[in-house]
C-alpha cells in the first residue's frame, strides 16, 4: 500500500469545481451583469492548468520513490459499502496514472486557452467552458480512480460531457442526433464495463475492490471467468475508444466546436479504452486468447478507418478517421501485450492529434466554418504558422522518422514481430502506408496548389496568437516526444517502458537487432511510398475528384450506417411500437378486459331474475326457505 | 423526540384531510394548510431520521392492545428499509402543494389522506393493520383519478379500481390463512408480522397464499404482466396523483414483498424467485421498449417509471445483500427523479397545453434552469454515476449476476433502453428548435427554483457520498437474511445455460 497524499483528490477536483462555478454563473448570471468572455476564459482555465502543476507534483514524488514502491494515494471517503462490497472515493497515482494525468493536464489545459480565441463570439461560451471544465475533470476521475467502479464514474462522465459538447450547437437536429448516438453506443460499451466488473468482484471474492487489491488477487479467476470479464471490459473499450463494432459514433462527434474534437480525440475520452486495458494487464497478461482477439479487432479497425480516411472530404472527417485508426495501432499494441508500448503511442498521439485538431480547428476559422477541403487549397502562404505546425503534425501521425509517431507506433509494430504475430505487422505496416497517403492527401490540398474558392482565400488570414501559441507548443510536443522513449537501437534507454514497467504486467520480447531493422526498414518504406503517392495525384493541386466504384463505397464508409440503421436502430423502434400497439391492447391486457367482460355477462345473466314484482320475489323467498329448512332438517338428522 | 412520532406522522395528515373535506375551507386554504401540514410532517420526519439509531430492529415502536381476541394490535415500528419510504413521501409531498395551485379543495384533501396512510402502510407491524391503512392508501387514488383526472379518466379509473380491489382481496385472504396458520401451530392468534417467519408453512395451500400476497403486491410494483394498468392510469391523473403512485406508492409494493413475501414464505419464494425475477427483468425491458413507442410524455414517463420499477422489483428476488440493499437505495434514488420528472411533465403541460413530444422543442434555450434540472433528474433515472440512479442500479446488478448470469446481463441492458428514449425525448423537447408551443416558455419562478432544488441537490448528494444513507440501511437488511439463513442457502441458483460461469458462493 502506498503512501497516502492529500492533494491527489484535488486534481480532478478543481475542473469540477471550476465547471459548476462556470455552469452556475452562466445559468444565473450571465445575462443579467453581462459576464465578459475573458472572466470566463481565464476562470475555465485556472482548474486545468492547477491540475497540471498538481500532477507535475504527483510525478516528482513519484518520480522520488524506488520504483517498485511508486505508488500514492488517496481515500477522499467510503464511498458505498454494503456487505463483502466496500468501495472508496479512491485516487491512486503510479507511474501508468501519472504519465495519463501529465499529458491530459497538459493538453488540456492547452485546449482550454485556444478555445478562448476559437469560440470568441459565441452566445454560449460559459456553458461551453462549463463543459470543458467538466469533461476534462471527468477524464482525471478515470484515470485516477483507485477502483475499477470510481473509474467507472469518470468512465460515464466522459459519456456525458462528449454528449452535451457534441449536440452543443444543439438548434440542428443533426448534432443532437451525433450527440445521442454518441451517448447510446458508449452505453453500450459502458453495460460490458459494468457486467465486467460484477463478475470481476465475485469472481475474485471479496478481498478489496481496489485495483492494487484486484491485482494481488487475481490468481482467483478461474480461466473462464477470467475470459469473459476480459472480454466484457473489452466491448467497453471499444465503446469508449471507438473500435470495430462501437466506433461509429466518433466520426459524428465532429458536429461539435471544433477544440471538444481535439479534446475527445487527443487528451480525453478515446484514450480511456487503451488505458484500462493496461491498467487491468494483470489480468490481461494471462489470459492469451483475449489478446488475440482484442490485437486483431485493433489492426482491423486500424485498416478500416484508414480506407475510409483515403476517401473523406472533410478535414475534420479525416482526421477522425485517423484517430479511429491510431486508437486500432495502441489496442493491437496491448493486444500483443506490449502495454508500454500501446500507452505510449496514447501518449505521443496525444501531441500530434490535438495539433492536427487545433490546426484544422485554425484553418475552419479562417474560412469561416467551411470544412470541405475541396474548397481550400493554396493556404500555404496565407497561414504560415498552422500550415507549418500542421506538416510537423502530419509527419508524425504518418510515422516520419524521427517524429514521435515514428517511435510509438514503430514500438507497436515491433512487438506485434516479436511476439510473433505476423499477420498483425503485416497488416500494420500497410496502414502505415495508407495513414501517410491520406494524411498527405490533406496537406497537399488545403495547403498546396492553388485557392479552389477564390473568395474564402481572399479573406482568410493567420489566427490570433492564443490560438497560434497552443499549436507552437504541440509541435514541439510532436517533434520530441518520441525521444522520451528511444529504443536501443538508436542509443536510448526507453525512459517510458521503464517508467511504465511498475504498473504492468509484461513480458519484454527479447528479439534479435535483425527483427527490429526488419519493422524498422518496412514502417519507413511503407511511409515513403503513401506519400509518395499522395505528392504525385495531389502535390501540385487536383480537383475534387469523382467518387466512383469503390471509392464511393469507402466515401460512404461501406454503409456501416445505414447498415446499422436496419438492423439494429429500425427494429428497436419496431419492437417497442409492435409492444404499443399490437401486444399491450391485445395480450398483455386481455386478461383483464376479459374479466370486465365475464363481470358484466354474469351481471347480464342475473339480470334475468330482476324483473320488478313483488309476487315474484316472494316465490323466491319461499323457494329458498324451504331449501334451507330442508338443508337444515338434512343435517340434523 | 417524543413518544408517539409514528402516530403523529400518520394521523396529522388524515386528520386534516378529513377536516378540509367536511368543513366549507377554501381551495386556497386546503392548500395552505395542506402545505402546513405536509411541512410539519416533514420536520417531523428530518427529526426521526436524524434520532434513528439503525439498529436493524424496528424503532420508535409504538404497542396498543386492538382486538386482543384476535391478537390484533396497533403495533407500529420502523426499520431501516422502511425508514426510507417514510422518508420519500415526507421529503417529496410538500413541493406539490408549492408548485400546482389550480386544484380543487377536494383533491388536497385526499392529498393529505393518501400521505398519511402510506405512512402508515410502511409503519405497520401488524398485518390487520398494514392492511387498513392499504385500504385507506388507496380510496384516495380512485377519487383523484376519477374526479380530478384528465379526459379518458374513467376506463383508467376502472382499469385501476380493478386490479386493485382484486389484489387487495387476494391479500386479505392470505392474511387470514396467515392468522389461522398462526392460530393453528402456535395455539394463539396472532398478527404480527415478525412472529409470521416462525410460521412452517408447506403445501399448496401455502404455495396459493404466496402467490396472494405475491400478486397483490405485483399490482402495486406493478410488475409484469400485471402492470397494463399503469399506463392509463398515470397518463390520466393528475400530476400531483402520479407522482404520489410512482414516487410513493409503487414502492410499497416492492416494501411489502421485503416484508412480507420474503421473511414469511422463505421456502416458496425460493422456489419462485427465478420466476419473479424474469417477471422483473422482463417487465423492464418490456415497458422500457414501449416507452420508445410514445408520442405523449406523460405516458412515456409512465412506461420509464414501470420499467425502473421491474429493476427494483429484481433487487428483492435476487436475495443477496447487495441486490437487496441495491433496492431500497434505488427506491428513493427513483423517487427523486422519476417523481421530480412527473412533476416536470406537469410543469411542461400546464405551459404549453401539449403532452405530444413532437409538438415541442428548442426548451433549453427557453429556460435553461429548468432544463438543467430536468436534465439532472433524468441523469439520474438513467443511473449516470454521480447520481443517486447510479448506485443502486449498480448493486442491483451486480447481485443479480450472482444471483444468476442471464438474468444480470438482461438486468444490464437497462443501461441501454432507458437512455434511449430518454435522449430521445430531450432531443425534440429541450433541443432543436423551438416553435409556436414552446416559444413563450417561462422559466421556473424563483419559488419553483427553490422548491426543487433541494431534491435536485440531494439526487447528486445521493451519488456522491451514498454512504451515511446506506449506513441506515444495511444493519436491518443483514438482519433480514441472518434471520433467514434458508432463503440464502437454497437460492444457489444453478445456471443451467452457463454453468462455468455460475458465482461459486463463497
Amino acid at each position: 500500500m502506498g503512501q497516502s497524499v492529500n492533494y491527489l483528490g484535488l486534481i480532478p477536483l478543481f475542473p469540477l469545481l471550476g465547471s459548476v462555478l462556470i455552469g452556475l454563473i452562466h445559468v444565473f448570471a450571465g445575462k443579467k451583469f453581462r459576464i465578459s468572455e475573458k472572466f470566463y476564459g481565464i476562470l475555465a482555465c485556472v482548474g486545468p492548468v492547477l491540475s497540471f502543476i498538481l500532477a507535475l507534483k504527483t510525478f516528482v514524488a513519484l518520480k522520488a520513490l524506488a520504483p517498485e514502491s511508486r505508488f500514492l494515494c488517496h481515500k477522499a471517503f467510503t464511498w458505498f459499502s454494503v456487505g463483502e462490497l466496500h468501495i472508496d472515493m479512491g485516487f491512486l497515482a503510479d507511474p501508468l496514472s501519472c504519465l495519463m494525468l501529465l499529458f491530459v493536464t497538459f493538453i488540456g489545459s492547452l485546449i482550454h486557452i485556444y478555445s478562448i480565441g476559437y469560440m470568441g463570439g459565441d452566445k454560449n461560451y460559459g456553458k461551453f467552458f462549463s463543459y470543458m471544465n467538466l469533461f476534462l475533470g471527468a477524464m482525471l476521475v478515470l484515470v485516477l480512480g483507485d477502483s475499477p467502479v470510481v473509474m467507472f464514474v469518470g468512465w460515464e462522465g466522459v459519456g456525458l460531457c462528449s454528449y452535451l459538447l457534441i449536440s452543443f450547437y444543439s438548434e440542428d437536429r443533426s448534432n443532437v442526433l451525433a450527440g445521442n448516438k454518441a451517448f447510446i453506443v458508449n452505453r453500450i460499451g459502458d453495460l460490458g464495463f459494468v457486467l465486467g466488473m460484477a463478475f470481476l468482484f465475485w469472481g475474485i471474492g471479496a478481498s478489496g475492490f481496489d485495483f492494487l487489491s484486484l491485482k494481488a488477487h487475481s490468481g482467483n479467476l478461474t480461466p473462464a471467468i477470467a475470459l469473459t470479464v476480459c472480454l466484457l471490459l473489452f466491448v467497453g473499450a471499444t465503446g469508449k475508444s471507438a473500435q470495430i463494432p462501437l466506433y461509429v459514433w466518433l466520426p459524428d462527434a465532429m458536429a461539435g466546436p471544433t477544440p471538444v474534437s481535439a479534446l475527445i480525440h487527443a487528451a480525453t475520452m478515446v484514450t480511456a479504452g487503451v488505458y484500462m486495458v493496461a491498467r487491468f494487464s494483470f489480468i490481461y497478461a494471462n489470459v492469451e486468447l483475449a489478446g488475440n482477439i482484442i490485437a486483431w479487432v485493433g489492426i482491423l479497425t486500424a485498416l478500416l478507418a484508414a480506407i475510409f480516411g483515403m476517401f473523406q472530404d472533410d478535414i475534420k472527417k479525416v482526421l477522425a478517421y485517423s484517430t479511429v485508426s491510431q486508437l486500432g495501432y495502441m489496442f493491437a499494441g496491448v493486444g500483443v501485450a506490449a502495454y508500454s508500448a500501446g500507452i505510449f503511442h496514447v501518449f505521443t498521439h496525444a501531441f500530434f492529434k490535438a495539433l492536427l485538431f487545433l490546426g484544422a480547428g485554425s484553418v475552419i476559422y479562417a474560412l469561416h466554418h467551411q470544412q470541405n477541403i475541396w474548397k481550400m487549397g493554396g493556404l500555404k502562404s496565407k497561414m504560415p504558422k498552422t500550415y507549418f505546425t500542421m506538416v510537423i503534425g502530419a509527419l508524425a501521425l504518418s510515422g516520419c522518422p524521427p517524429f514521435s509517431g515514428f517511435f510509438s507506433k514503430d514500438e507497436i509494430l515491433y512487438s506485434a514481430l516479436a511476439t510473433g504475430h505476423y499477420g498483425i505487422w503485416m497488416v500494420g505496416v500497410l496502414v502505415a502506408g495508407m495513414t501517410a497517403y491520406y494524411t498527405f492527401r490533406m496537406i497537399f490540398v488545403v495547403f498546396h496548389g492553388t485557392p479552389r474558392d477564390q473568395h474564402a482565400f481572399d479573406h482568410a488570414k493567420e489566427s490570433p496568437a492564443v490560438m497560434t501559441v497552443p499549436l507552437i507548443i504541440l509541435a514541439v510536443g510532436a517533434l520530441f516526444a518520441g525521444f522520451l522513449n528511444l529504443p536501443a537501437i538508436f542509443g536510448g534507454s526507453q525512459m517510458v517502458t521503464h517508467w511504465l514497467a511498475p504498473s504492468l504486467t509484461e513480458h519484454h520480447p527479447h528479439a534479435s537487432l535483425f527483427i527490429e531493422i526488419i519493422a524498422i526498414g518496412a514502417s519507413v518504406a511503407a511511409f515513403v511510398i503513401g506519400i509518395k503517392i499522395a505528392y504525385t495525384k495531389f502535390g501540385q493541386g487536383a480537383p475534387a475528384p469523382e467518387f466512383k466504384g469503390f471509392a464511393e463505397f469507402a466515401y460512404h464508409k461501406f454503409y456501416v450506417d445505414e447498415l446499422y440503421h436496419a438492423i439494429i436502430v429500425q427494429p428497436y423502434k419496431a419492437i417497442g411500437s409492435i409492444i404499443w400497439k399490437t401486444l399491450e391492447p391485445n395480450v398483455t391486457d386481455s386478461p383483464v378486459k376479459a374479466a370486465s367482460k365475464l363481470y358484466m355477462a354474469i351481471g347480464t345473466a342475473f339480470k334475468v331474475f330482476q324483473v320488478g314484482y313483488v309476487r315474484i320475489y316472494a316465490i323466491y323467498m319461499i323457494v329458498g326457505l324451504s331449501l334451507m329448512s330442508l338443508f337444515l332438517s338434512q343435517s340434523l338428522n | 423526540m417524543f413518544e408517539h412520532v409514528l402516530s403523529v406522522i400518520i394521523f396529522l395528515p388524515i386528520l386534516a384531510g378529513l377536516l378540509l373535506l367536511v368543513t366549507p375551507a377554501s381551495r386556497t386554504i386546503a392548500r395552505v394548510s395542506g402545505l402546513i401540514i405536509s411541512l410539519a410532517t416533514l420536520v417531523l420526519s428530518l427529526d426521526l431520521y436524524a434520532n434513528f439509531s439503525a439498529t436493524g430492529h424496528l424503532e420508535f415502536v409504538e404497542y396498543i392492545p386492538w382486538i386482543q381476541s384476535l391478537g390484533v394490535s396497533y403495533h407500529l415500528g420502523i426499520d431501516g428499509i422502511s425508514l426510507f419510504i417514510l422518508m420519500a413521501g415526507s421529503v417529496l409531498l410538500p413541493m406539490v402543494y408549492l408548485v400546482f395551485t389550480t386544484k380543487e379543495k377536494g383533491y388536497y384533501a385526499n392529498l393529505l389522506i393518501v400521505q398519511g396512510a402510506m405512512a402508515g402502510a410502511v409503519c405497520a407491524a401488524d398485518m390487520i393493520l398494514f392492511y387498513v391503512f392499504w385500504e385507506v392508501m388507496l380510496l384516495p387514488v380512485f377519487f383523484m383519478l376519477g374526479l380530478y383526472g384528465g379526459p379518458k379518466r374513467l376506463p383508467a379509473t376502472l382499469k385501476i379500481t380493478l386490479y386493485t380491489i382484486a389484489g387487495s382481496l387476494l391479500m386479505l385472504a392470505a392474511i387470514v390463512y396467515l392468522g389461522v396458520s398462526y392460530h393453528a401451530q402456535f395455539n394463539e392468534w396472532n398478527f404480527a408480522i415478525s412472529k409470521m417467519a416462525q410460521l412452517n408453512l408447506t403445501g399448496r395451500v401455502a404455495a396459493v397464499a404466496f402467490f396472494g400476497f405475491m400478486i397483490a403486491f405485483a399490482i402495486k410494483i406493478p410488475l409484469f404482466p400485471f402492470h397494463t394498468w399503469l399506463p392509463d392510469a398515470y397518463t390520466e391523473a393528475p400530476t400531483a396523483t402520479t407522482f404520489v403512485l410512482s414516487a410513493i406508492m409503487a414502492k410499497i409494493g416492492v416494501y411489502g414483498v421485503i416484508r412480507f413475501v420474503v421473511p414469511v414464505f422463505d421456502e416458496q419464494f425460493a422456489r419462485f424467485a427465478i420466476l419473479l425475477a424474469y417477471s422483473g427483468v422482463i417487465g423492464m425491458m418490456y415497458c422500457g421498449l414501449a416507452a420508445i413507442a410514445q408520442k405523449d410524455f406523460k405516458r412515456m414517463l409512465a412506461f420509464s417509471s414501470a420499467s425502473h420499477m421491474g429493476i427494483i422489483a429484481l433487487g428483492v428476488f435476487c436475495m443477496n445483500m447487495q441486490a437487496l440493499t441495491g433496492t431500497i437505495y434505488q427506491i428513493v434514488a427513483h423517487a427523486t427523479s422519476t417523481g421530480v420528472l412527473f412533476l416536470f411533465a406537469g410543469i411542461l403541460e400546464d405551459r404549453t397545453n401539449t403532452r405530444t413530444i413532437d409538438d415541442l422543442g428548442g426548451i433549453a434555450a427557453k429556460a435553461p434552469v429548468f432544463a438543467l434540472f430536468f436534465a439532472i433528474a433524468m441523469l439520474a433515472s438513467v443511473g449516470l454515476p454521480g447520481t443517486s440512479g447510479f448506485i443502486g442500479e449498480f448493486m442491483i446488478i451486480l447481485g443479480a449476476i450472482k444471483f444468476n448470469t442471464v438474468i444480470g446481463v438482461l438486468a444490464g441492458t437497462s443501461l441501454i433502453i432507458g437512455v434511449c428514449y430518454m435522449l430521445w425525448m430531450f432531443q425534440r423537447v429541450f433541443f432543436e428548435k423551438s416553435n409556436a408551443n414552446s416559444e413563450n416558455f417561462k422559466d421556473l419562478s424563483l419559488v419553483e427554483g427553490l422548491t426543487f432544488l433541494p431534491v435536485i441537490i440531494l439526487i447528486i448528494v445521493m451519488g456522491i457520498y451514498p454512504q451515511p444513507f446506506l449506513s441506515k440501511i444495511t444493519p436491518s437488511v443483514a438482519l433480514q437474511f441472518s434471520q433467514n439463513p434458508p432463503v440464502i442457502a437454497q437460492t444457489v441458483t444453478t445456471n443451467a445455460l452457463l454453468p462455468e460461469l455460475t458465482i461459486e458462493q463463497k
